[in-house]
């Protein structure tokens, strides 16, 4: 087995999964409706979750602990695409980004369910019936405020037109695809977006937003390869700053 | 007045809103609530969905993710959700604990037949102060001829002191793929006060710092 290539793959999914997670995690208490606000919360938590388990893995592969490689990382080490990153923005950015990277995320994990690496499908299929959830928290509200007024369509549609050049960023190609297919692993970026085009056009499709024209969007790409916007830092000082208080204290 | 609002909690300084204090008198604003829905709770494998509680929500499908979030974010287990709006179900009056309200309930003259079969869920309360709890459906052209198929069928369940029936189409339950929602929700221990264990710390606490 080649473990870069596997030790790549897990590191881009977890590092989506924390970075996402905490970014989520700060519409906590300022939600829209206090019932809202729990579900997001609770669906931050969920990846936060995911993110341990996964760096978990990581560790059985000979690399640190999670909570260091979460917590004592510098920001070119973090392998999250830029669409995870950004700040949180009003509540129809932060709507659409969850539509956008829940539904591309539940079909990874769905097509890791057959992984080769064994410990990597068990995980996500213990993943599943959470990411069915948020599949269709996302799809009910994307349906609900794409079809209800002129201003949550219109909303809407500026999120969306801003965010897929940024979605499209999830899909940057690994400089080891090849292996990853020819192993067995994942069967790669290019035939999980392809069915996530799928599954975001069928949605939209019952709604008033319009698909932009994909092959005319510039993918935003550098996240895997550590390269970040200027977003990231200061979500990792805030997200460091009570462990770094005392590095040695326990939970 | 408008003032950028600065808050000690940085999410919130950050979204660059403004405090607006307003200079004269204000009309009060009115009570802002969505409709409100009926929330049941399945809580084991072809168990009986019990009533759980209301919640707001503007459509079904909302208050069905709300509901789970409201009625299903802790505890050991959940299989299943479901809603349905508040209007759209009928009781019956209430009986105090020792009478049952199906001898209570005599048909008065000719029901209405007209119109499709459709089904129906009934659901019992069996004691004052009790959740309401499904006991089965029943085919019916109305509300109101349900109801006296429910006493021919579930009378023997009695007491029963009020019943709700709702027709089976306005009710949202959660679908088989969607019992996988609750698989982890032992694991989340953390939604739990009872996980975190600190009173240790805190009577080590009071130890050092005490003025003694």
């Amino acid at each position: 087995m080649n473990t870069e290539a596997l030790k790549e793959l897990l590191y881009k999914m977890a590092d989506d999964q924390l970075i996402l997670g905490h970014r989520n995690s700060e519409w906590t208490g300022i939600g829209p409706l206090l019932e809202e606000d729990i579900a997001f919360s609770s669906m931050a938590q969920d990846k936060l979750g995911h993110s341990q388990a996964l760096y978990q893995l990581l560790n059985q592969l000979g690399e640190a602990d999670p909570d260091t490689i979460a917590f004592h990382r510098k920001g070119s080490s973090f392998k999250n695409c830029q669409f995870t990153e950004l700040p949180i923005g009003e509540y129809d950015f932060s709507l659409v980004r969850h539509f956008l990277y829940d539904l591309a995320e539940k079909i990874r994990f769905e097509m890791l369910t057959e992984s080769s690496y064994e410990p990597l499908a068990q995980v996500a299929r213990n993943f599943l019936g959470e990411l069915r959830y948020h599949e269709l928290h996302a799809i009910t509200w994307i349906k609900q405020l794409g079809t209800a007024t002129e201003e949550s369509i219109g909303r809407l549609q500026e999120s969306l037109d801003f965010s897929l050049p940024y979605a499209l960023g999830i899909f940057e190609p690994s400089p080891f695809e090849a292996d990853l297919i020819a192993e067995g692993i994942f069967e790669g970026e290019e035939a999980l977006k392809a069915k996530w085009l799928l599954k975001v056009k069928e949605v939209l499709g019952q709604t008033n937003l319009r698909m932009p024209e994909i092959s005319l969007l510039t993918p935003v790409y550098g996240g895997r390869m550590g390269n970040h916007t200027e977003y990231l830092q200061p979500l990792l000082n805030e997200m460091t700053e009570v462990v770094l208080l005392d590095p040695a204290a326990e939970w | 007045m408008n003032t950028p609002l600065i808050s000690l909690d940085p999410r919130i300084t950050r979204l660059g809103l403004y405090e607006v204090i307003p200079e004269t008198l204000v009309p009060k604003s009115p009570l802002d609530q969505f409709e409100t829905y009926e929330a049941f709770f399945q809580k084991k494998v072809e168990g009986h969905y019990e009533h759980t509680g209301p919640v707001h929500a503007p459509h079904p499908e909302l208050a069905y993710l709300f509901a789970k979030e409201q009625y299903s974010r802790r505890g050991n287990t959940c299989t299943g959700i479901a809603v349905v709006k508040t209007e759209d179900i009928q009781a019956t009056a209430f009986t105090d604990n020792d009478k049952n309200i199906y001898d209570l309930i005599i048909p008065r003259g000719e029901i209405d037949l007209s119109g499709p079969v459709k089904s129906f869920d009934i659901f019992h309360m069996k004691k004052r102060g009790q959740h309401h709890e499904h006991v089965g459906r029943v085919e019916a052209h109305s509300a109101e001829e349900a109801i006296y198929k429910a006493k021919q069928e579930f009378s023997s369940l009695a007491p029963v002191v009020n019943v709700w029936v709702a027709a089976t189409e306005d009710i949202r339950f959660s679908t088989p793929e969607e019992k996988s929602f609750w698989d982890t929700l032992p694991l989340k221990k953390y939604r739990e006060p009872l996980a975190y264990k600190v009173q240790g710390k805190i009577d080590q606490y009071k130890k050092e710092h005490s003025s003694n």
